[in-house]
């Protein structure tokens, strides 16, 4: 529990140390007249303090522990679910411009059902169908957005 | 106060055309969706939103923007009482009795006295903005950076020190979303900042893109990771004649609600997030005040119309240091100044007098609004309790699709879904490592007016510090943000003390 929360901290920490280091590339000034540097190098090293503080609170016990109930772990079998419905949402925006609008919402609302587990392809298959048809009608025809067509060409 | 009142009238002129109306309408109902759905809080739906309203005017965007915010309070309560789970955050204390209202078969009452209370609630609230709004506004004319910059640090204190459980994590969240603001274009010098050479990232990480990744994708992917069904159960459906409370629950409640809705101002004007904390004051308020509290908890309709009624109250004075201070307290408001920026309005003391026609017209939609809320939650109850009946399998791909259209649609980029995706990601995980997002996004959208405060200040000292303490307004800000500072440690000390003497005393 508490080195997970360590963890999490270190993360934050070396992305104030990054931010900082990276501030210290750009002109930086003085308080009276500030470079592009000064404030994100400040920033940096404010967060470089409070993580650091925080460590410290976790190795004497003061800081309280989020609740047990809560901890940071995946819930057993949960990766499973998680990871196909995070890499279909990848996938679906890396191929958002070339299949078009309403091929990929199709493709993605098809396979987000899918990975949820609603498996009946005779459920599946008209729900996506008649909620990208949908959607199409809401922003393309009525609000007018421009979203991509893609090879379909609509 | 004479004027406030004529230009108050004006601005009903301004909300009751056939326009307004319809994106008022609009925003009670897609507000009161959003508080029904849980997962899907204002924050998410203001700025899913936020792209449909490219193609109107200020004032019918503001409109319907800021009807999803008070909406959602409205819809938040009816997944409490029916379901247990609250559709939004400020609607958990509504749970306590609602529900067990409804167990005893009286989730009508409890639901009508909801949408009572909080249509009495925001109308004494829109009508504390009218009067107090332009005399403050005035008052804050004489703010100058050195004041604005300490307001914003007390605004960040206050914040953390109500928001999640440990105020240093609160911080650190503050300050990432300092640092993610500082990318782009420097604001003074216009050199480039974190950009890496890459052109999107020029204007800065889009605020919209953090809100729903954060808010919005986030929050769906800890529901993907629970077990599916949990909201196939225990939902309660109310009949229509079951609706409407007697005249001794109206007697109960009205001091209740009365009580709630002065909480709820006082609350909502101050920084953090103001209706969370405005119920839980008003329950505990309300269980303390009682005759008989040992109904606390097993349904006491008093526990339901006064907190209902602060969280309404609070959203309408939450509106008073967006417009007049030009400074959200709270993370939907910051999704509002946003909104604002983007349709070229920048809020603070001058609005009132420089868009006159905003100011009053939206403040007097609130009122039509309220109108309408209570108009649509009353009947209509049965219809939003059977929007529970969508199965979370179903609903969390809608969600989805929603959050990736409304995202494209603000720069037609897919540079900003990618964005999204990132913070839906770290959304996720701050959940699973207990950070809280609201400071990260509060200082995200107000991270570029801090800095200028900061560098403007320190070139009219010359770079002395001593002008923040040096000037009476700005000292009371930076007093009153070490106070909030102290309070944990005082915490912490007073446990210690009562650990000690209850050591001593056994």
């Amino acid at each position: 529990m508490k080195r997970s929360e360590a963890i999490g901290a270190v993360i934050i920490f070396l992305f104030g140390g990054i931010t900082a280091l990276l501030s210290l590339k750009m002109p930086i000034g003085t308080f009276r007249v500030a470079g592009s540097g000064l404030f994100p190098l400040c920033l940096g090293l404010l967060l470089m303090a409070l993580s650091g503080l925080f460590l410290l609170t976790l190795s004497f016990g003061s800081e309280r522990i989020i609740e047990k109930k809560d901890r940071v772990v995946f819930i057993p079998g949960s990766v499973k679910q998680i990871l196909p419905f995070f890499a279909a949402l990848v996938l679906a925006t890396l191929f958002f411009k070339e299949l078009g609008y309403p091929l990929t919402s199709f493709l993605l609302l098809l396979s987000l059902l899918r990975i949820l587990g609603v498996n009946r392809w005779t459920t599946n298959i008209p729900l996506s169908l008649v909620t990208v048809v949908a959607s199409y009608l809401l922003f393309v025809k009525w609000l007018q957005i421009p979203l991509p067509k893609g090879w379909i060409g609509f | 106060m004479l004027d406030s009142l004529q230009l108050m009238i004006s601005g009903f002129g301004i909300a009751t055309t056939m326009q307004n109306l319809f994106y008022c309408l609009m925003g009670a109902i897609v507000g009161t969706l959003v508080g029904v759905l849980p997962g899907l809080g204002p924050i998410a739906g203001i700025a899913l939103l936020i792209p449909a309203t490219f193609g109107l005017n200020p004032t019918s965007a503001i409109i319907m923007l800021a009807g999803i915010y008070y909406g959602a309070m409205y819809g938040g309560s009816t997944t409490s009482i029916l379901l247990n789970v609250p559709g939004e955050t400020a609607s958990v204390i509504t749970c306590i009795d609602g529900y067990q209202m409804a167990q005893k078969g009286r989730a009508g009452p409890a639901l009508a006295m909801c949408a009572i209370g909080s249509f009495i609630a925001g109308t004494i609230g829109i009508f504390g903005l009218v009067f107090l709004a332009p005399p403050l506004a005035e008052a804050a004319l004489a703010f100058g950076p050195p004041e604005y910059f300490s307001l914003m640090v007390f605004g960040f204190i206050v914040l953390s020190n109500v928001t999640g459980t440990s105020l240093i994590k609160a911080l650190m969240m503050a300050v990432v979303g300092l640092i993610i603001g500082t990318i782009g274009i420097d604001p003074v010098t216009g050199n480039e900042r974190f950009t890496f050479g890459s052109a999107p990232l020029l204007g800065g990480i889009e605020f919209v893109a953090v809100a729903i990744g954060l808010f919005g994708i986030g929050e769906v992917l800890v529901n993907v990771e629970k077990p599916l069904g949990m909201l196939e159960e225990k939902v309660i459906f109310p009949r229509l004649k079951e609706l409407y409370p007697s005249l001794q629950d109206l007697k109960r409640s009205i001091t209740a609600i009365l009580r709630g809705t002065g909480i709820g101002f006082g609350v909502g004007l101050v920084p953090g997030p103001a209706p969370v904390i405005a119920t839980y004051a008003s329950y505990m308020t309300e269980k303390k005040v009682s005759k008989h509290p040992d109904e606390f908890g097993k349904g006491a309709i008093e526990g339901v119309a006064g907190p209902e009624s602060a969280n309404n109250s609070a959203c309408q004075s939450a509106f008073i240091p967006l417009f007049v201070l030009g400074i959200p307290f709270a993370p939907p408001t910051a999704i509002l100044l946003g909104a604002l920026l983007i349709h070229g309005v920048n809020p603070g003391p001058m609005l009132i007098g420089q868009h006159p026609q905003l100011f009053w017209g939206v403040i007097a939609s609130m009122y039509i609004g309220n109108f309408i809320l209570l108009l649509l939650n009353l009947p209509f109850v049965p219809f939003f309790a059977n929007i529970l009946r969508i199965p979370k399998k179903i609903l969390l791909p809608l969600v989805i699709l929603f959050c990736i259209t409304g995202m494209y649609t603000v720069n037609n980029s897919v540079f900003d879904i990618w964005m999204m995706l990132l913070f839906g990601g770290l959304g996720f995980m701050m959940r699973k490592w207990a950070y809280e997002g609201a400071p990260l996004l509060l200082a995200l959208v107000l991270g570029p007016k801090l800095e200028v405060a900061f560098r403007q200040s320190l070139m009219m000292s010359r770079g002395d510090f001593s002008i923040f303490v040096s000037r009476p307004v700005s000292l009371v800000f930076l007093l009153a943000t070490i106070l909030f500072l102290l309070v944990p440690v005082f915490r912490i000390l007073f446990k210690k003390k009562k650990g000690r003497d209850v050591k001593v005393q056994s």
